[in-house]
């Protein structure tokens, strides 16, 4: 039955076309020797500083080790504890949280940044230049110097300019805190995705906004029905590759509040860290191995929709 | 250090500063020697017995049997003497001599006698305490560490905590919230003398603030002084322990074991290790670095501080009134400082109680279902 709907399984050529020009069938290519050789060294370190030590890592996680001496196994003890720690859900919380809120800022300052600089404006060249500083500063030292403007400047102006709220520094307060992570954490991400907008922004061909002015859509028409939907890959990119970075913030945080007002602002890398001053090592193995299978799984689902939507 | 390698022979000991010691423990690779500060993370290194037996060297190192108590107020590895105190740092409030003098206020003695004063400096326009609610550990090495120590038996205290074992909890006999309750009310009135912005203050702006006599009372260790003189060569500091009740008997110091000494199992050079242990506890080495170090010694016949500044501690360092502070006695995985700063930045005291309470319990049940 099937066999009538089905075409012949066969390689004749289809007639009309000469054998000469067939080409020859080929056999997949054998990859060259060499290429593995490149290879090599990657995987060798890879494997040593990654793959190894997160295994052991999540080995430990069913064990009481302290990451030192003996240890017994506890199966999954350090697991069942954890999800009814308090500190631990708050963080994954805060850090959730935080990220989210960071992701939609980064975005949004970025496509707009992007849409900017990549439109017909004097010193392009130099105010792309400016605006990706952030990027090259450690985040550290960003972190400092933000902190000092936050706990000295901002409540010093705000009190010069008599604006009650803004007086008392935002990190001193645990329901505000937050949001000077945010904006710090935004400061210095930013760059990145503008510079991923740019290049998606200059993969828009020109005539279709010259087909579009001339059928008289706005800038704004302009911007929804064209720019977004082309270069929406590189929105997905920016969000997903950004919430994953985010949920790994630490320095940021560490040189802003470190973790304060009392424990408003710990997040999950922070509590994790905290392991292996305190003898928490296993314990806290066991909660990275959980944030790993997070971040793996919107890494996965990153994979999945960047294949079919966003080919660049 | 190059004194020691002129006279022994064959063996080259190097001055390893650097951090990380669990990694070190982790590797199997911990330093030889080690002479840092006691605290929790050393603790659970001495507990699991990771530290050899130096025995031998303590009669040698004739520890104060006050100071030898401090090591014992903390889990230690049975039958062994895994540790050598070295040197000990005695904290209270440090004043300024000139502001008291201006206002013609004398040392407090009791509870009631420090209201008054910091009432008298507010009354004159000046800011009776620097505070920096920003870092942390200042907050519960300061405020919280003299509070809780200046009214209760802190070894006691946790002596009876650790022994409910995994029953401990916010409604067992002794708890945080039981026991700390009160000291802590009374911190957080000591606390509202602070200048206002104190919670966005940090340890550095507090050194500055204090130097150039932004304020009268500074709740610092004596590993402040060093950089309060560099910024402030005039300024003349004074320190008294912190009164927390009305009878002036209970006067008490807060102290850490700034350094101890250890060798670990792990080392392969135990040997060279002591011998150089027994080079850093000759008088003459310890004597010279604890005086250099604004510290106290550790020997039974130590001799008194020459600082003028410490000296009114050494009555307090005599008479063995001191205490470890409550923060140093709290294992690290238990955020302390930060619910210390919490609850100095408007956080209620009793949640925050509450909430030590039951990490404490979950930290007891596990390390129980551990063993």
């Amino acid at each position: 039955m099937t066999t009538a709907t089905t075409p012949p399984r066969t390689a004749e050529a289809p007639t009309g076309v000469s054998p000469r020009s067939r080409p020859a069938p080929r056999r997949r290519p054998r990859t060259d020797r060499v290429y593995l050789w490149f290879l090599l060294p990657t995987l060798v370190l890879f494997t040593l500083s990654i793959t190894m030590p997160a295994a052991m890592g999540i080995f430990y996680s069913f064990t009481d080790s302290v990451g030192f001496g003996e240890f017994n196994f506890v199966g999954l003890n350090n697991y069942l504890v954890m999800f009814s720690d308090p500190a631990i859900l708050s963080s994954y919380g805060f850090t959730i949280g935080v990220a989210l809120c960071t992701v939609i800022l980064v975005n949004v300052v970025a496509l707009t940044l992007a849409i900017g600089l990549t439109s017909k404006i004097r010193a392009k060249t130099a105010l792309r230049t400016i605006f990706v500083m952030p990027m090259v500063v450690s985040g550290i030292i960003i972190a400092f110097v933000f902190q000092f403007i936050f706990a000295n400047t901002v409540p010093a102006t705000a009190q010069a300019l008599q604006l009650g709220v803004l007086e008392e520094s935002i990190l001193a307060d645990p329901d505000l805190a937050w949001i000077s992570i945010v904006l710090v954490t935004a400061w210095q991400a930013v760059p990145q995705a503008m510079l991923i907008y740019i290049a998606g922004l200059m993969t828009v061909p020109r005539d279709v906004y010259e087909a579009s002015a001339i059928d008289g859509a706005s800038a704004w028409k302009q911007l929804r029905s064209i720019t977004l939907p082309l270069i929406s890959g590189f929105v997905l990119i920016n969000v997903i590759i950004g919430f994953k970075d985010f949920l790994g913030t630490y320095e940021i945080i560490v040189g802003l509040t470190d973790g304060g007002p009392g424990t408003s602002t710990r997040s999950v890398a922070m509590t994790i860290f905290s392991g292996f001053d305190n003898g928490d090592y296993a314990y806290q193995m066991a909660n990275s191995t959980i944030f790993f299978l997070i971040t793996l799984t919107i890494a996965l689902i990153q994979l999945r929709l960047t294949r079919g939507n966003a080919r660049i | 250090m190059q004194d020691f390698n002129q006279q022994a022979s064959g063996v080259r000991a190097v001055h390893d500063t650097s951090s990380g010691l669990s990694a070190g423990f982790a590797r199997g690779n911990p330093p030889d020697l080690g002479c840092l500060n006691y605290n929790y993370e050393i603790v659970r290194f001495q507990e699991r017995g990771a530290f050899s037996d130096l025995a031998d060297l303590a009669g040698e190192a004739r520890i104060a049997p006050s100071i030898q108590d401090l090591i014992d107020q903390y889990p230690t590895y049975p039958g062994r003497t895994s540790v050598i105190p070295y040197s000990m740092m005695a904290a209270a409030v440090l004043y300024n001599e000139e502001i008291f003098a201006e206002h013609d206020l004398s040392i407090p003695t009791t509870y009631s006698e420090f209201l008054e004063v910091c009432g008298a400096l507010e009354d004159a326009g000046v800011t009776p305490i620097y505070s920096t609610y920003a870092d942390p550990w200042t907050v519960a090495q300061g405020l919280v560490d003299y509070s809780v120590g200046g009214r209760l038996d802190v070894a006691e205290f946790f002596e009876q905590l650790r022994a409910q074992g995994a029953d401990a909890g916010p409604d067992a006999p002794v708890s945080f919230s039981r026991t700390l309750r009160e000291p802590l009310e009374q911190m957080l009135e000591i606390a509202a003398f602070s200048q206002p912005g104190a919670a966005s203050r940090g340890y550095g702006d507090g050194n500055v603030g204090f130097a150039r006599g932004d304020a009268a009372m500074y709740l610092q260790g004596p590993w402040a002084l060093g950089e309060i003189a560099t910024i402030n060569p005039d300024a003349r500091i004074g320190i008294f322990p912190l009164p927390m009740t009305e009878d002036p008997e209970d006067l008490k110091v807060r102290v850490n074991l700034d350094l101890a000494l250890w060798v670990p199992e792990a080392s392969n050079a135990q040997e060279p290790a002591r011998e150089l242990l027994r080079y850093l506890i000759t008088p003459e080495i310890a004597d010279a670095y604890n005086q250099d170090n604004l510290a106290f010694g550790v020997r039974e016949d130590a001799p008194a501080v020459q600082d003028a500044r410490l000296q009114d501690l050494q009555g307090f360092v005599d008479r063995a009134a001191f205490y470890q502070g409550v923060s140093q006695a709290i294992p690290r995985t238990i955020p302390f400082e930060n619910y210390a700063q919490g609850i100095v930045t408007g956080q209620s005291l009793e949640a925050t109680l509450r909430t030590l309470d039951e990490d404490w319990a979950r930290l007891a049940r596990r390390s129980e279902t551990e063993a």
